[in-house]
């Protein structure tokens, strides 16, 4: 089926709830629906089996409209559907929650609730997600009248430290903001019975920094550098991402050298991400060996991005309207020998994985997830297709220079851990495969076109594929120097759902390894503001950080 | 003068200082190792010295809600017993520094002292970190210890004694890791799972529970238990090098064998996976136990 036909069919299943259909782009549909009908229409759309819910959006008109939006992104290979649910600003906005259908939808309605004060009804856990628990009532971050000095924290009762003490058997193991498994900040409390885990819970947040509403004061070029710094592991696709969606919103074309290079970084990215996440994994299983040796040989893919781009972490190789550097003949020879390299080494690892007894003990059976369940949970990416669920956004809907150098979809029916590193690793190889292609078959061409400093009208979504899932962009564009609204929905937040949910059951021994399983970054999770007390001399501006530093040099 | 050399022997040799600062060089030996075996550079050799008198010159932090005395005394009981043990173990080589018919037996509970006392403290410090450490340092103990101790036992039958000099007078004789092999092997992997080395180091499995039993230890007490687990450490080598690889000898020559002890121990480190607590008590009771229990029937049999 193509996009139109399945456009086609979205708009024949809402036809009796929409009150006006749209289409802004070729492969979206915008249906605006009534509040009351949003429960009815998601449920139309999961029965006939159409696409995934893939974010919500939430969008403040401002005050002169009087009106909010909650924009409800399914997508189905390369089509979109949004469900458009205009709701009034005044008063108290309601909507019905469709977390009872959408298990992950639980994490966007508190997301929704708690930055524009959209009060969803029914929605299993309506406490903060993100923001902090001093946050004061009644003051929504992404509203347009929004000001930091509304957001001054209050004093509350919550209990700080989680209770101590022991209930029989039972007790709370809280992993996390700060714990040996975690290398980022995020809270898990898991109910166990013994050693079987019979409950859990999460909390995010503890580094969001406000990137989505700092996207807002900051013009297009600048938001590129905003936004690659969200995550330092995919840094590139966050860049990607933006700058397709921006290209796409100033109908600017980007030439095929610069969009195969794009693609050609994404692949070393992709390496590096999946190298690292083999050594956490292992790791996390006790096998710091393996740790070890896959970390050692991430350094080449680093010191061959270092070589390409100049940096390791932030490449910032792409830039609004094409790429910043070229490859030369230099740089492809290097790029193949440590392709040479890195094959020999993943097909070592693939080895070890599916044929280490003691490993396989810890991986084989454990956390399996079928694709009925990867389904219902939401699952992107290498979690997905670990448990046989064909989505790739490189393969179902092709961006940039995938049309030409294609990547081959890699599935594992099995979904368990194991499933898991085959998948990634499998993965590998067909990134390398693609990056020798890329280097020998490099389009000819400019790098890079001119870029407009002012954006026309217009909204529009943005889907890249990062090494951990589907990483969704709308932007929304007034015709200013800056976005009005951009909303990012990362691969990470999705795949907690299957996580929190298949832990129950399980030993605590397996958790660390399940929560490794899917890959969590919680730089990506977590995006939004930050609080300034002003009474606490914890908290400085960068004048007087600088000021202080000054300071102590001299004393010293 | 009987005094004085008892005290002598407890404080200085065999027991006492020599075996910490021994201790901590096979705790060296063994970081080194297992980080040239995972392709890292590894510790220099005064570090576990240096890490102890960090730790030493440290405050120590009780939690709320434990018992003092049993804070600060497991730390100390642990260590005593650990050095007690010394004095019936021919410690680097060299003949133990007391002996009576039996000791073998006094020893090896002396040995699980240091465990007991691990597992007590954890359920003390009502940490939820050290109560799930301390629940499985002692499943763990249950699991490895009888195979362990049958392990040692085999030796001692082929000898007909319980007194470890009079076995290891018949070892160095008789290579004990040709005549049981089997033997030899579960003495091995059972004294990694009473050092709770990996594999077996879910008790202190730090991506699920920090530190496990000792989590709530800081300072003084933390650095008490390093000790006696790094001198329990020189104790099991010596325990199953002086019983299987031919007995004492010359002292030089015996170092060496512990060491070849470690380097196997240090590569089984970094080539086996953390086992899962049920995983660790099946595979002992289904296979380490049987195993061990066939070798001594065989002996019986045989004799």
């Amino acid at each position: 089926m193509n996009t139109e036909a399945r456009l086609q069919r979205a708009k024949e299943i809402l036809a009796p709830f929409a009150r006006e259909t749209l289409t802004p782009e070729a492969n979206r549909v915008d249906v605006v629906i009534d509040a009351a009908d949003l429960t009815k229409a998601t449920a139309a759309l999961k029965s006939a089996d159409w696409g995934y819910l893939s974010a919500i959006t939430g969008m403040d008109l401002g005050p002169d409209a009087g009106q909010l939006e909650a924009l409800y992104h399914f997508c189905d290979a390369a089509a979109v559907t949004s469900l458009r649910v205009r709701l009034p600003r005044e008063g108290q906005p309601e909507i019905d929650s469709v977390a009872d259908q959408v298990p992950v939808a639980s994490f966007y309605e508190r997301e929704l609730s708690e930055m524009l004060g959209v009060t969803v009804v029914g929605t299993p856990d309506p406490t903060h997600l993100f923001l902090p628990d001093d946050w004061p009532d009644g003051v929504f971050p992404i509203r347009r009248d929004f000001k930091i000095e509304d957001a001054a924290p209050v004093e509350r009762d919550t209990p700080k430290v989680p209770e101590q003490g022991r209930m029989g058997n039972k007790f709370i193991v809280p992993i996390g903001p700060q714990h040996p498994a975690l290398k980022e900040p995020g809270h898990f409390e898991f109910a166990v019975d013994g050693e079987i885990i019979t409950g859990a819970r999460m909390r995010l947040g503890y580094v969001h920094r406000g990137i989505e509403k700092a996207t807002e004061q900051r013009n297009w070029i600048q938001n590129l550098y905003l936004l690659e710094r969200i995550c330092g592991i995919c840094s590139h696709t966050h860049t990607s991402a933006y700058a397709q969606g921006a290209e796409k919103l100033a109908q600017v074309e980007v030439p095929m050298r610069a969009q195969a290079i794009r693609e050609l970084v994404a692949g070393l990215e992709r390496i590096h991400s999946h190298l690292l996440w083999l050594g956490v994994a292992a790791h996390e299983a006790g096998f710091d060996t393996l740790f070890m040796y896959s970390w050692r040989d991430r350094e080449t893919v680093m010191s061959l991005l270092e070589e390409l781009t100049g940096n390791r972490v932030n490449y910032s190789i792409s830039i609004l309207g094409g790429v910043k550097q070229d490859i030369g003949l230099e740089q492809s020879r290097s790029i193949h020998k440590a392709m040479d390299y890195l094959e020999e080494r993943i097909r070592y690892y693939l080895d070890v994985v599916t044929s280490d007894a003691m490993f396989l003990q810890r991986t084989r059976g454990i956390g399996t997830m079928s694709r009925d369940e990867a389904i219902l949970y939401g699952a992107l990416g290498p979690t997905a297709r670990a448990s046989g669920l064909e989505r790739d956004v490189r393969v179902d809907a092709p961006y940039g220079a995938y049309p030409k150098f294609p990547v081959s979809l890699i599935t594992d029916e099995r979904g368990d851990l194991e499933a898991k590193f085959v998948v990634r690793l499998k993965e590998l190889l067909v990134s390398c495969f693609t990056i020798r292609t890329i280097v020998d078959n490099l389009p000819t061409g400019e790098l890079a076109v001119r870029f407009p400093r002012k954006v026309p009208a217009g909204e529009t979504v943005s889907r890249v594929e990062a090494p951990r899932g589907e990483a969704f962009y709308f932007i929304k564009s007034e015709g200013g120097e800056s976005p009005t609204r951009l909303k990012i929905r990362t691969p990470s937040l999705c795949n907690w759902t299957s996580v929190l949910n298949k832990a129950v059951g399980h030993q605590l021994a397996d958790v660390p390894m399940m929560i490794a399983g899917m890959d969590p970054c919680f730089s990506c999770n977590d995006r939004m503001v930050t609080v300034r007390r002003k009474d606490d001399s914890q908290t400085m501006t960068w004048a007087q950080l600088r000021a202080y530093g000054i300071e102590k040099y001299k004393s010293r | 003068m009987e005094t004085i050399l008892a005290i002598t022997s407890i404080m200085f040799f065999p027991a006492g200082i020599s075996l910490i600062l021994g201790g901590m060089l096979y705790e060296w030996a063994d970081r080194k190792l297992v980080a040239r075996f995972q392709n890292r550079i590894g510790p220099r050799w005064f570090q576990p010295l240096a890490d102890t008198i960090k730790l030493i010159s440290k405050e120590e932090i009780q939690p709320l809600g434990v018992n003092q005395a049993l804070f600060f005394g497991l730390p100390i009981v642990a260590l005593a017993g650990a050095l007690t043990a010394a004095l019936y173990v021919p410690i680097f080589g060299l003949q133990p520094a007391h002996s009576f018919p039996g000791d073998l037996i006094v020893t090896l509970y002396l040995l699980s002292l240091l465990t007991m006392c691990t597992g007590l403290a954890g359920w003390n410090s009502d940490s939820r970190f050290s109560i799930v450490g301390a629940t499985r340092t002692l499943t763990q103990l249950f699991a490895y210890e009888a195979p362990f101790l049958l392990a040692l036992l085999g030796p001692a039958m082929a000898a007909d004694s319980w007194q470890i000099s009079k076995i290891v007078a018949y070892t160095q004789t008789h290579w004990m890791i040709v005549l049981q092999p089997v033997g030899f092997v579960i003495a091995l992997i059972g004294l990694m799972g009473k050092l709770e080395l990996p594999p077996f180091d879910a008790p202190e499995a730090e991506t699920e529970i920090v530190a496990g039993a000792l989590t709530e230890y800081s300072g003084r007490g933390l650095a008490l238990f390093h000790i006696g687990k790094s001198v329990e450490m020189v104790i099991g080598v010596t325990l199953v090098t002086a019983f299987y690889l031919g007995g004492l000898g010359n002292p030089l020559i015996f170092l060496a064998k512990t060491l070849g002890l470690l380097l196997v121990m240090a590569f089984l480190q970094s080539v086996l996976v953390r086992l899962r607590i049920d995983q660790t008590v099946g595979m002992w009771w289904r296979a380490g136990a049987i195993l061990a229990l066939l070798q001594i029937l065989a002996l019986i049999v045989l004799k």
